[in-house]
């Protein structure tokens, strides 16, 4: 355990002791323990929100929805004890709705389909009164008579387990992938992941802790109001979550706590609240993006660079472990190598009347580099996207070891395909390994989180960047996110490489690097193509060049027959002499 | 009264005012790429300032025209000072931003005038019109008649001036409009402009007939938001969503009751939702 879980840990028992200390006022056993429910309902929503980056607009529509739906089910004969799960579960399972409905859809769909909600749920529980109690509220009578301090305990237990499981849940793997979904979702549908699907995911656990907080909290105070589910109290969510620090783990219970004390302090107030609300929900997201949590960072940072706390160093990387079964598969893959990886049979893409590839075929062998050129305009990246299932092609059949891919979405693709882009798509916040290992997070076979971290480093290594393997990817230099990002795009050994312009940005050794490398990858058995405008570079490591102008292939071959080809030099090099 | 012809009457105001804030949500959307959720505010803030300065005794038409103006202040300044000054962040972070906006404006209206709806006096106080067992106020058929002209005007505008048509250009592509010259953050301030200036319209002559309290403005870029996705975000197509819109909430709400207004705009939300999703065919996302 270190110095840091330590401190944490004493405070987290200090403020669970806290309210009965009277050490600060206004802390009461029953505002702690409303901020405690309301912390938990707000993990959720920093799962959401702060995590996944889906901007969910209306979160407070199911924090009431299960207390609504469990207090009219009860109202008709249902047992609270049966009627509360089911609430919960309601709730969840519309919440999965709303998620399938709008997630395939831009982050504005979500937003304001989310927004659509918060007013549908205020609106239908003020629209019944006979049901939902309108205005006043709906009154709920717990199952079970508790003590003020029974509930306390309750509301602590409950929201140390909620920080707890959030904590366990988002690590490694999942938040590899919750990070990449949140970043850059085409990169991530590139890597394999089915990107709908794991907001999805998110949004419905995230809508799981946002029931079972609210709920607790209305069977807490026993009544329920219309504005509880509706667009302010969401929005005042938001705020608690941005303003504790979105992302982190103690931030939905640093932001409720924050809050709720300083209204309770000021007293009295509730014509400044909103405001309050907005102007810190509005600066924090300007000028301190990590909230309280990132002020407390910087705060240990400064006290511990201080106490010259500094030089236990980074620990010595675990031994090798021997190799696995993954391993196994991935050589018995490559060895299988042989023939024709890549076939494209008349292929066709138009937008509109515009008819960016034309017609196009030609095949790329296991450990053959096949270089695409062609000016500006000419169906190079069209293609790319055709292939990777970026783009639909209109006509033609795409054949990757002999299966037609044509039809399968993107993230089917690829485990087959490795792809980097023109401008590297890397996690700017996760270092290389990490962003290495989620890309092989998402390819079949046995995925243990030791084995990608060694897989990783093992490749990094081999492609001379050890060095930078531990450093967030945004302290890297530019030039090496290329190098990097064809690291990720070759890890797992796929059985077709694009590389769309490796060589543009980088410097001339840092050319004869990349040569080597990928001279390394052919060698491993890879079928490479590769978009690029180097002449020079495709000279030295293609093995074919296929021309494309106008959307047409005009001419392949070996790089001598090809660069000879007048009617190359016309199209092409013409303008380059 | 003919409550169908009443409907179609409170329809056409309606729809009128979905056309006015769907124009200019799209114009900001296309331009800027970012969905501006603080766009109702413009609509409010207008009410509020109007039914604050009345309420000093200030003149109708100085309260209206100084109401507009911070409407219109309100819209370009977060442009100018809060989202320009930060165009590489990504769009959910901009988006938010202006969520933050949306936010602030509410608070410092509930702080102004409290939780209570307010109003301002109609600028034509005439007996209303009577048609086919409807009675429209002369207010709304000013807010029919100013709608469809305006949206006509902002075509027209688009279509045949410099500024419109660079508009129009960094509206389909910034980056190539960037390349051909367009002066790309001149066109967007232009859009924030047309976008504040429309709401601000719109609550003119709208809040008078109905009062307006200190959270309409996310009800209002709602209810933008569907017309400007019915029609595709496309700045012509807003004229016949929003109409479309208008009168069909008019229709539930006389026949089924106002309290059904939000859950059947949610359901359209739904339906256009579903009808877009029809078109991306692959797994999830969208491309680049």
């Amino acid at each position: 355990m270190t110095v840091r879980q330590l401190t944490i840990g004493c405070f987290a028992l200090l403020a669970a002791v806290l309210p009965y200390l009277g050490l600060l006022p206004g802390w009461t056993p029953a505002l702690a323990t409303i901020t405690a429910f309301a912390a938990l309902s707000l993990i959720g929503l920093n799962l959401i929100f702060g995590v996944t980056g889906m901007l969910a607009l209306g979160q407070a529509a199911f924090v009431a929805l299960p207390g609504y739906l469990a207090g009219i089910m009860h109202v008709s004969g249902v047992p609270a004890i049966v009627a509360i799960p089911l609430g919960i579960a309601s709730a969840v399972l519309i919440a999965r709705l709303v998620a399938e409905i709008f997630i395939r859809l831009p982050g504005i769909y979500f937003a304001i389909g989310t927004l659509g909600l918060a007013f549908v749920v205020e609106g239908l529980a003020r629209a019944f009164p006979s049901i939902t109690g309108g205005a006043s509220g709906l009154m709920l009578e717990p199952p079970v008579a508790m003590q003020a301090d029974g509930w306390y305990i309750l509301a602590v237990v409950s929201v140390a387990l909620g920080t707890a499981s959030f904590a366990w849940l988002v690590r490694g793997r999942f938040l590899r992938t919750l990070k990449l979904v949140r970043h850059d979702e085409l990169a991530a549908q590139v890597l394999g992941i089915n990107v709908a699907r794991v907001k999805a995911q998110a949004f419905t656990i995230g809508s799981t802790y946002s029931a079972v907080g609210g709920i607790l909290l209305a069977y807490y105070v026993r009544v329920l109001a219309p504005e509880s589910g509706g667009v302010n109290a969401s929005l005042e969510a938001l705020a608690m979550v941005v303003i504790g620090g979105s992302g982190s783990v103690f931030g939905p219970l640093l932001g409720a706590a924050a809050i709720h004390w300083l209204f309770a302090v000021a007293g009295g107030a509730e014509r400044f609240e909103l405001l309050v609300y907005g102007l810190g929900f509005f600066l924090v997201v300007l000028y301190a993006p990590a909230g309280i949590v990132g002020a407390l960072r910087l705060g240990w940072a400064i006290g511990e660079a201080q106490l010259g706390q500094r030089g236990a160093g980074t620990p010595a990387p675990a031994a090798a472990p021997p190799m696995t079964a993954r391993d196994a598969a991935a050589v018995r893959a490559a060895s299988a190598r042989e023939g024709t990886c890549l076939e494209l049979e008349n292929v066709s893409k138009h937008f509109g009347g515009l008819r960016a590839v034309q017609d196009v075929s030609f095949t790329v062998r296991f450990g053959q580099i096949v270089a695409l050129i062609g000016p500006n305009g000419a169906g190079k990246s069209t293609l790319f996207n055709v292939i990777s299932g970026i783009e639909m092609p209109t006509q033609g059949r795409i054949l990757l070891q002999g299966a037609d891919i044509g039809e399968l979405p993107i993230h089917r693709r690829a485990a087959s395909i490795g792809r980097s882009f023109q401008v590297p798509r890397l996690v700017p916040d996760l270092t290389p390994i990490d962003n290495v290992v989620a890309r092989l997070d998402h390819l079949p076979g046995d995925a243990r989180e030791i084995d990608g971290q060694r897989v990783a480093r093992a490749q990094l290594e081999a492609f001379g960047l050890s060095a930078l393997a531990d450093r967030p990817v945004n302290q890297i230099g530019l030039g090496y996110h290329k190098l990097i990002e064809l690291v990720r795009a070759s890890a797992g050994q796929p059985p077709l490489l694009l590389l769309d312009e490796p060589a543009v940005g980088l410097t001339a050794d840092e050319v004869t690097q990349l040569a080597d490398l990928l001279r390394l990858l052919k060698s491993q058995g890879a079928a490479i193509l590769v978009v690029e405008h180097n002449v020079g570079f495709v000279e030295t490591v293609a093995d074919e060049i296929v021309v494309m102008d106008s959307g047409r292939l005009i001419a392949q071959g070996t790089p001598q027959a090809v660069m000879t080809n007048p009617e190359v030099r016309d199209a092409y090099l013409g303008a380059l002499t | 009264m003919n409550l169908f012809t009443q409907s179609v009457i409170s329809g056409l105001m309606t729809g009128a005012l979905y056309t006015l804030l769907g124009i200019g949500l799209v114009l900001v959307y296309r331009t800027a790429r970012i969905l501006n959720l603080a766009h109702g505010e413009s609509f409010a803030i207008t009410g509020v300032v109007a039914a604050l300065l009345v309420g000093y005794g200030v003149p109708l038409p100085v309260s209206i025209a100084v109401a507009m103006l911070v409407a219109v202040a309100f819209a370009t300044s977060l442009h100018r000072f809060v989202l320009r000054p930060r165009s590489e962040w990504p769009a959910g972070t901009l988006i938010l931003i202006t969520l933050g906006a949306a936010f602030v404006a509410r608070g410092v209206m509930i702080l102004l005038v409290g939780t209570d709806p307010v109003s301002f006096p109609a600028l034509f106080e005439a007996p209303p019109i009577r048609v086919a067992g409807g009675a429209l106020p002369v207010q709304g058929l000013a807010l029919v008649l100013v709608g469809f002209g305006v949206s006509v005007a902002v075509g027209l505008f688009l279509a045949a001036t410099r500024s419109g048509k660079q508009l129009l250009a960094t509206a389909e592509n910034p980056y190539a409009a960037e390349l051909l010259g367009v002066d790309v953050e001149r066109a967007r301030l232009i859009a924030y402009g047309i976008g504040g200036l429309l709401s601000a319209l719109a609550g003119v002559l709208l809040i008078p007939l109905i009062a307006v309290d200190f959270q309409s403005g996310l009800a209002m870029t709602l209810r933008g938001f569907i017309a400007a996705a019915i029609a595709g975000m496309s700045p012509v197509g807003v004229l016949a969503s929003g109409l479309g819109l208008g009168l069909f909430e008019a229709m539930v709400g006389a026949y089924l009751g106002a309290l059904f207004q939000d859950p059947v705009m949610f359901f359209v939300l739904i339906l256009v939702a579903l009808w877009q999703s029809r078109k991306i065919r692959f797994g999830g996302g969208r491309r680049a």
